[in-house]
Order: C-alpha cells, then sequence, then structure tokens
C-alpha cells in the first residue's frame, strides 16, 4: 500500500493483471493446500 | 454394533457424519438427525443475496449422499437430549407430519450451527423487524429479493442509505458481512448505481479488518502490515464509510440505535440494511433419567456445548493461555457427547473485548468458521471412531492450532471480479509457540487482493460442493 490506507496505481494494476493474477492463482493455491492438509495429520 | 447418531448437517454435523460413514458406516449404525434434507453450501449465500447466484446452485439432497456412505438420514428436528447412561436418546419431530421421534445413541455429536438471536436486538431480522439477514437461505433470498426492489427505487433517480455489518454488540461473522457489502458495492458499481447509494459499514469491531480474530498479521518485505490497515485501503478505495467500535441495540422502521465505546447513544438511518444477529447454540431441552433439567451440565447459559476447554479464564489470561481451547470437543460430564462446529461453547473472545461506561459488552464473539467447523467435525468423527474400535482418542486440533483460510469475494465475475485471500495460523493467536506479539505464523499468514482471489473463491464452491456429495477423492480435499 502506498501509504497505511490506499492502494497505489502499481498495486492495482498487478491485482487486475490476468498473467500475473494466474501466478498468484497458482501460488495460493499450493499455499493453503499445503497448510490445509497438514490438518489431516492431527 | 455401536449407535452415533449427528444432530445437524451443516458444515461440521455432515463433515463428522461422511467420516463416520466411510470409518464405521458398514459395521456400526451411523443416524444424521437434520431439520433440512439439503446440505447448505453458506458461503455462496453471499452471492444468492445480491442476486447473482441461484439458490438451488448452493444446495444439495443429503439422502442420496448417505445411502450410498451407510449413513442413515431422519428429517426431524431435535429438541430434547436425554443424556443419562443405559437410556441415552435424543427427542425430535419428524418435519412435514409433526410426528416424535425417539433416536438411541451410544455417542452423541451436536453439531446444529446457531440459533440466530435475532430477538436479541429489538427490531431486528427479516421476520420480526425492519432489516435482512444472508445466514440462511430463506434469509438470503428475502434479502436478495428487497435488495433488487432497492434497485429499481434507484434506477429512478432515488438516492438510498444502505448498512451492512452487525446488528448485537457481541455479534460474530463478520467475514459474511464484510463479502456483503463488497459484493452490494460490486453490483452497483456494475448496474451504474453506485453513485445513488452511501454505504457503511457498521460494526462492533475493536478495528477495522479484526473480524472478531484480533485481526490478521502478516509480514512482507519485512514490514507487519495488518487488516486494519488492509481492509481501511479497500473502503477507502470503494467510497465505503465506515463505524466500527459499535453495538447496535434496537432497530426501527428507517433506524438503527446504537452504543460506541464511549458510551455515546446515536441513530443511523437506512433504507435497507442487512446486519448479522447475535449467535446462540440450540434451544435444547437437557433432562436426566429423573426428568430434572441437566442442561447446565451440557451448555453453557448462551446454549452452546460446553467441552474439553478452560473456562471463566479473564481474558489477558486466556489470551496468553493456548490450552484453554478445546482439543477433542468432549463434554467432560457426558464423555459420549461431543459438539462440532458453531454448537461448541468457546472459552472466551479472541478480540479485545471492551465494556463502555453505560455497561454495555461491546465484543465480538468468536467466529467458528466453515473451515474450522469442518476440521472440528472430522476431529470427532475420528475420535469416535477411535473410540468404538480401539477404546482410545487420538485425534486433536485446538483453534490455536489451526490454520483458517477465507476469501471474502468482490463481485463473482471471473473477468472483473475481485476478492481479498485471508490466511492466517492460528485462528486464535498462540503467543507461547508464536512470540512476536500477535501470537501468529507472520510468515504464512496471509492478506492478498486481486482477481486470483476471484477465482479460487468460485472454484472452492464446486470443489467443496464435490467434497461434500462425497464424490471420488473427497478426503483428498481439505476441510
Ligand atoms: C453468509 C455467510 C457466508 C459465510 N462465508 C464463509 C466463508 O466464506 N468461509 C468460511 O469458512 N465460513 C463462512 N461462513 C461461516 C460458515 O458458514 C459457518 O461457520 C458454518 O456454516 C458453521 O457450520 P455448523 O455446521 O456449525 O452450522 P451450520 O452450517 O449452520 O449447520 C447446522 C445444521 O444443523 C441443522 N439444525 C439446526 N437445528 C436443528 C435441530 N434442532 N435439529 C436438527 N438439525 C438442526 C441446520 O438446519 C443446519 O443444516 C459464512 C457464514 C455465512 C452466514
Amino acid at each position: 500500500m502506498q501509504n497505511e490506507q490506499e492502494f497505489s496505481k502499481a498495486e492495482k494494476f498487478w491485482m487486475n493483471f490476468k498473467l500475473y493474477q494466474f501466478w498468484r492463482f497458482i501460488v495460493l493455491n499450493i499455499k493453503i493446500y499445503t497448510i490445509a492438509v497438514q490438518s489431516k495429520w492431527h | 454394533m455401536a449407535k452415533v447418531l449427528v444432530i445437524g448437517a451443516g458444515f461440521a454435523g455432515h463433515t463428522a457424519a461422511l467420516y463416520l460413514g466411510d470409518k464405521l458406516g458398514r459395521k456400526h449404525e451411523i443416524t444424521v438427525i437434520s431439520n433440512r434434507d439439503v446440505f447448505g453450501y453458506v458461503p455462496s449465500w453471499v452471492w444468492v443475496g445480491v442476486g447473482h447466484m441461484k439458490p438451488e446452485q448452493t444446495i444439495f439432497k443429503l439422502k442420496p449422499v448417505y445411502d450410498r456412505m451407510n449413513v442413515k438420514f431422519v428429517h426431524a428436528s431435535a429438541k430434547e437430549i436425554h443424556p443419562d447412561a443405559d437410556d441415552q436418546y435424543v427427542l425430535g419431530e419428524e418435519v412435514g407430519t409433526g410426528k416424535e421421534i425417539r433416536l438411541n445413541y451410544d455417542y452423541l455429536v451436536v453439531a446444529p450451527g446457531p440459533l440466530l438471536n435475532f430477538s436479541g436486538t429489538p427490531g431486528l431480522g427479516p421476520e420480526n423487524g425492519f432489516t435482512h439477514s444472508i445466514c440462511s437461505l430463506p434469509h438470503a433470498i428475502k434479502t436478495r429479493d428487497a435488495y433488487l426492489a432497492l434497485c429499481d427505487r434507484m434506477k429512478k433517480g432515488e438516492k438510498v442509505k444502505i448498512v451492512i455489518g452487525t446488528g448485537h454488540p457481541g455479534a460474530t461473522c463478520q467475514g459474511a458481512a464484510f463479502e456483503y457489502i463488497i459484493n452490494v458495492h460490486k453490483d452497483l458499481l456494475k448496474k451504474g448505481l453506485r453513485d445513488k447509494a452511501d454505504i457503511l459499514w457498521l460494526s462492533n469491531e475493536p478495528a477495522l479488518g479484526d473480524f472478531g480474530v484480533n485481526g490478521v498479521q502478516i509480514k512482507r518485505n519485512g514490514i507487519v502490515q495488518k487488516s486494519d490497515d488492509f481492509i481501511k485501503a479497500v473502503f477507502n478505495d470503494h467510497g465505503i464509510r465506515y463505524q466500527v467500535q459499535t453495538g447496535v441495540t434496537k432497530v426501527e422502521q428507517g433506524s438503527i440505535h446504537w452504543q460506541n465505546y464511549e458510551g455515546e447513544e446515536g441513530t443511523t438511518d437506512f433504507d435497507f440494511s442487512m446486519l448479522i444477529p447475535q449467535f446462540k447454540g440450540q434451544p435444547f431441552k437437557y433432562i436426566g433419567r429423573d426428568g430434572s433439567d441437566v442442561s447446565s451440565k451440557i451448555v453453557n447459559p448462551m446454549g452452546f456445548v460446553l467441552v474439553d476447554g478452560k473456562y471463566g479464564l479473564p481474558y489477558p489470561e486466556l489470551s496468553q493461555t493456548p490450552e484453554a481451547w478445546p482439543a477433542q470437543y468432549q463434554n467432560p460430564n457426558y464423555q459420549n457427547i461431543f459438539a462440532a462446529g458453531i454448537a461448541f461453547a468457546p472459552p472466551g473472545p479472541i478480540s479485545k473485548p471492551f465494556t463502555n461506561k453505560n455497561n454495555l459488552a461491546i465484543a465480538p464473539a468468536p467466529p467458528r468458521t466453515g473451515m474450522v467447523s469442518g476440521v472440528i467435525g472430522r476431529v470427532v468423527a475420528m475420535n469416535i471412531a477411535d473410540l468404538i474400535t480401539t477404546g482410545k482418542m487420538t485425534h486433536s486440533e485446538r483453534m490455536t492450532e489451526m490454520v483458517a483460510a477465507c476469501i471474502a469475494s468482490m463481485g463473482d465475475s471471473l473477468w472483473d471480479g475481485n476478492a481479498v485471500t485471508i490466511v492466517m495460523r492460528p485462528v486464535v493467536p498462540d503467543r507461547k509457540k508464536y512470540t512476536n506479539e500477535y501470537g501468529r505464523d507472520l510468515f504464512i499468514s496471509h492478506l492478498e487482493m486481486g482477481v486470483s482471489g476471484a477465482w479460487m473463491k468460485f472454484m472452492l464452491h464446486y470443489t467443496f460442493i464435490w467434497k461434500f456429495k462425497a464424490l471420488l477423492g473427497w478426503k483428498l480435499i481439505p476441510e
């Protein structure tokens, strides 16, 4: 965030840039799956 | 042959039933009693409430799933629990006929979700009040209709006031209300009506982005970022006004009465409002063998089931005692009774509670989200399977160990939708394990906004319905 209470222009660009967001989609899926699945071992 | 009875078929009860059916269904009797014959995928009711998803896309019939999983299904509302040894049973009322049904059990899982306590705030709610709710499917449908009627008024040029948030000083589930306010904003934008609406977030949280879990904190590029700033940026970006530290005390036609931390009293006008009510436990009767009321051995005064947590610790002590949070969700007085999901009694709040000078406690109750409810449902089911097969429980998971991932959608379009992806570990801060001031794993915890979140939310809808239908590979999908 450019200051504490606003998103910068660059941040907004990346939020909507589809190719980057596809990368984030893969990364977030892997991250969430790997930490969530650990619960099954409890 | 052991008899296991599950009350409720939501995130917690249905998850428990699937694991119980899978583990024990062939040799033992697993029964689910639910007052609805469908499973409801609650998170998507946010989309129902703005008219973006058909209600029938969020539900499916339970019985065909249970038939495949060796689980008996009883379409009835549970009323009484008789927990004393040698004659343990639940009395229910069959939906449609009103016929009394008696179900004996050796193990009982209480998972009926919350009682939506609209009467806790005079004038609140869609039935006897002036506000709306998305906490049940009929409510979400009614909310949609009222919202679309409001849009028609705006199309004719009328300017309106929309208030969304919490409708009781002790309400929880701020995440759902947050998602709804953002979806309303996005929908109005698409309809070209955003300039006709003044939208206000009104909540009992100590700070924006608290969500009843003391906020979310992450470390990015070496700097700690907090959900407070993040959600402020979202609201500023969307032109949504906000007022936190506020407990709603009464609602009248078109006006909400509240008190804040300073003890000031005020009113806020509205044309359309969706406020989450206080949650209580379902009002079952707990009856001993001699006909006496044994509820104090099973539930707290709010009706939530007492389990293996340490109750009564003052907040400063509780916030430093991760082991006060229950691990196995087993009632200490009746050890064959377990509670899962919203039904279990948490040992106290996660967010810092506050009482103002008028003695009004403004304190969000701890959320037991879908993921938390599902995890508890599985832990309880596996432990009951353990008890039946080996006599010893081997599973446990406290909320101070659990991870939660929440995707708060901001519109459902796969092209220009958006969502905030929130990951936190653990849900309840563990200040012994994570020695930073937040008690969280700042590396795993995550806050991010982007179109990818909208894709995830969409994917989760179908993935979870797949899982809850117990289709191929369902156990590989985390809760
Ligand atoms: C609009 C909305 C959006 C949400 N979004 C998210 C999200 O994105 N992610 C997330 O993790 N969580 C989300 N949540 C929270 C999540 O839905 C709840 O945490 C979860 O539903 C709780 O599960 P449960 O099984 O305890 O209760 P429920 O899901 O409410 O299930 C209880 C079941 O018991 C049945 N029942 C009730 N009384 C009786 C009775 N007397 N006899 C028999 N059966 C009975 C009910 O009909 C119901 O089927 C959201 C909540 C709402 C309201």
